[in-house]
């Protein structure tokens, strides 16, 4: 701690001088401020493909918008996506890091193996496994040739499971992420702690339960509130995999957006993504609070 | 320090507000109407023309521009823009970004997507007008009575694409000559073991074609002029009742078991393999066989012919890579070297593009080249006693058949599918700031 304070008193300025915060703030408002702002402006307007002339239109697309279900429809499957994503992702990083916890030349090789899915295009992904989940498609063949009988299961088409095959495919995709978070979560504890537990007779269970799992509160709260503030925004993953479908049963608020926008309604479009904004907003502040509270046993 | 911070700060909202003072970017742009109609080979050396293309159409113009370019020297480069192709140009022409010409859906719903009177050159009076077969001249391309689009091939048509042999082999020799023939053909080949009909619920797409063909008659009664107004609605007996009747003749089983998950390439497959006896589709449709087969097979196993509930008029629907559309640039010379080109294109270029190109031929003095597969010369003669599908006729096009597939896979029933449906198209039709809504 003393360190720190000496750190603060010293003169900021001197060595880290205002404004170099410039270039990084330019690229901030053009990106990402001044969206934001013409998000809230153009939502309360009638902009549209079919005319050039922009009026205001009040809370016009705000009535329509919520009087017609499939807002509704569509937010109530981008929460329980996302739900399931945090908790996939988070299970599978978990136990993929306490796997591969011990620094041996094969845990090495294999965590990079299951981080290359971080790096790889979101959109490769689905189409990925779009074609593996197909009726025809590789997993029915080896479910197929395992059992010995024929498997046509279609997991891309079922009304009620397939948004959980396609959050298990978006957590797929990012449980690389989370390992090595928890790897370094992990790492962080310290091993005197853990010597104590074991001289104190604790198993290999309770000593994760009580002692390494309480202390990896700070990787915890990264990992669920990145997952599930990130996957609110969920879009390509679901859009190559079944755009929406079957039956609108995996319709993310971003690909009703998207269709929206096709369809030349740029300010219907405009208003539900404000809507996305704030329902992002609105969950951040109390999951994030939570997390952060878990983290005081620290 | 602070204070300079501060002055970035206040800098940045000012940056911001300025911006967003801005109107629209896609906001008026050139002049008005076309004054003159230059010679196909007057020279164009140091123009470069650009023609916006989708992936399924970048090729159609090579033969064209390989001769326009030998003409008049100019340039004319494709330039192809992704799939969702109507997304991608309409969100590039509400940014201001314009070609000189595009591919485009010659239908009133689409021209008014892109904002024709805004964005596009008119092209009435334009000098291949009277060598279009005089059924075929004023079909589509115009959206309140002048013309901004010009059909370059024959629009696809909504009907019946049948496997000859399985007809042959179940004892069928004339094909139905209404609605109810149909559906008796279909329950009686359902009673010999055979499938009748094939769906693709999966890719979504093609079930709006099975209630579309069903309001032809209304179309041709003017159902969809009463639905621009607002008169009448999607959930009115008309077109509910069509959706009715599609969802009746899915539970009845005359589809095929994989209805939910098949896909378009398995249709394809299944129609042509004799799985299923008959598919409702459209020339694209088509464009798939030709891809799994050639001509001598497609000519003996594949057939077509329109149905309607009260006999066989087809219902058109063109699509993008049938018409194309030129832009008011603001540039007189760019817009009169895109109009040459559209006139050697429909001109001097036509015999060699319909050749190259193997297809239908549009104009009285151009013949069709003898390798065109039966089945499309079907399409192409039902062409003109066909009435306007939803997307030629209406003033939005709402997704259908996303609604559709929804009732196929059981989250939505018939009145939700029209409810769905009417209240988008009241919203598209809001926007455009249409009288009713």
């Amino acid at each position: 701690m003393s360190t720190n304070l000496a750190l603060a008193k010293r003169p900021r300025q001197k060595d880290h001088p205002l404004w170099f915060l410039i270039p990084a703030l330019v690229v901030l408002v053009v990106f990402f401020f001044v969206p934001t702002l013409f998000n809230f402006v153009y939502a309360f307007t009638d902009w549209s493909s079919f005319k050039s002339a922009i009026n205001f239109a009040g809370i016009d697309n705000f009535t329509s918008l919520f009087t017609n279900g499939t807002l509704l429809n569509s937010l109530k499957v981008t929460l329980v996506y996302a739900v399931l994503v945090a908790v996939f992702q988070n299970a599978f990083g978990l136990g993929l890091a306490l796997l591969l916890e011990r620094d041996t030349r094969i845990n090495r090789a294999v965590r990079v193996a299951f981080f290359v899915p971080v790096i790889m295009s979101a959109l490769a992904v689905g189409y990925i496994f779009q074609a593996l989940l197909k009726p025809d498609g590789a997993l029915n063949a080896i479910l197929g040739w395992v059992s010995g009988a024929e498997v046509s299961i279609p997991w891309l088409g079922d009304t009620t499971w397939t948004i959980v095959v396609v959050a298990i495919v978006h957590s797929w995709k990012w449980m690389g992420l989370s390992m090595l978070i928890y790897l370094a979560g992990l790492k962080t504890i310290s091993d005197d702690v853990l010597e104590a537990g074991r001289l104190d007779g604790a198993g290999r269970w309770t000593m994760f339960r009580s002692i390494r799992f309480p202390l990896l509160a700070p990787a915890v709260t990264f990992n669920v509130a990145t997952a599930l503030l990130g996957s609110m925004n969920g879009f390509d993953i679901v859009q190559a995999t079944t755009e929406g479908g079957p039956g609108g049963t995996t319709e993310l608020l971003n690909i009703f957006i998207f269709r929206t926008f096709g369809q030349g309604l740029f300010a219907q479009a405009t208003t539900m993504s404000l809507v996305l904004f704030l329902a992002v907003t609105i969950l951040a502040f109390p999951v994030i609070r939570y997390l952060r509270k878990r983290e005081d046993v620290l | 320090m602070k204070k300079p911070f501060r002055h970035v700060l206040a800098l940045a909202a000012a940056g911001a507000l300025t911006l967003s003072a801005c109107s629209d970017p896609g906001a008026d742009s050139g002049s008005d109407g076309p004054v003159d109609w230059p010679a196909q080979d007057a020279d164009l050396s140091g123009t470069t023309l650009t023609i916006w293309a989708a992936q399924n159409s970048n090729t159609v113009p090579e033969s064209v521009i390989a001769g326009f370019e030998d003409l008049t020297g100019a340039e004319v480069e494709v330039v192809t823009i992704p799939d969702p192709y109507e997304q991608g140009v309409q969100t590039k022409v509400a940014t201001g970004d314009m070609p000189d010409l595009a591919f485009w859906q010659p239908t009133a719903s689409q021209l008014t997507a892109l904002n024709a009177r805004q964005n596009l050159q008119s092209l009435d009076g334009a000098p291949w007008l009277d060598s279009y077969k005089p059924e075929l001249r004023d079909i589509t391309g115009l959206l309140d009575d002048t013309r901004y689009a010009t059909l370059i091939t024959t629009p696809a048509v909504e009907g019946v694409y049948y496997n000859k042999e399985v007809f042959a082999a179940n004892g069928i020799t004339e094909t139905p000559t209404d609605w109810d023939s149909f559906v008796a053909l279909a329950r009686d080949l359902k009673t010999d073991g055979v499938t009748p009909f094939h769906e693709m619920a999966a890719d979504r797409w093609g079930t709006q074609w099975w209630v579309q063909v069903q309001l032809a008659d209304a179309a041709a009664d003017g159902l969809w002029d009463r639905v621009n107004t607002g008169e009448e609605q999607f959930t009115d007996p008309t077109i509910l009742g069509a959706i009715e009747t599609y969802q009746g003749l899915i539970d009845e089983g005359l589809f095929n078991e994989d209805i939910k998950t098949a896909t378009f390439e398995d249709q394809g497959a299944a129609l042509l393999a004799g799985d299923a006896a008959m598919v409702v589709q459209v020339n694209s449709f088509f464009g798939q066989l030709q891809s799994l087969a050639d001509t001598d097979e497609l000519n003996q196993k594949i057939g077509f012919f329109p149905i309607s509930p009260s006999g066989n008029t087809g219902t058109f629907i063109p699509d993008q890579s049938n018409a194309l559309v030129a832009f008011k640039t603001g540039d007189a010379d760019q817009e009169s070297a895109a109009r040459q080109l559209l006139s050697y294109w429909m001109g001097e270029g036509y015999g060699d593009f319909v050749n190259a190109q193997s297809t239908v031929s549009l104009q009285s003095g151009v013949e069709t080249p003898a390798d065109v597969p039966e089945a499309l010369l079907s399409v192409s003669d039902s062409l003109a006693d066909s009435v306007g599908s939803m997307q030629a006729s209406a003033i939005a096009n709402p997704d259908l058949y996303i609604y559709l597939a929804d009732m196929i896979q059981g989250t939505k029933t018939p009145a939700e599918v029209a409810e769905a449906t009417q209240s988008q198209f009241a919203e598209l039709a809001k926007a455009q700031g249409a009288e009713g809504f």
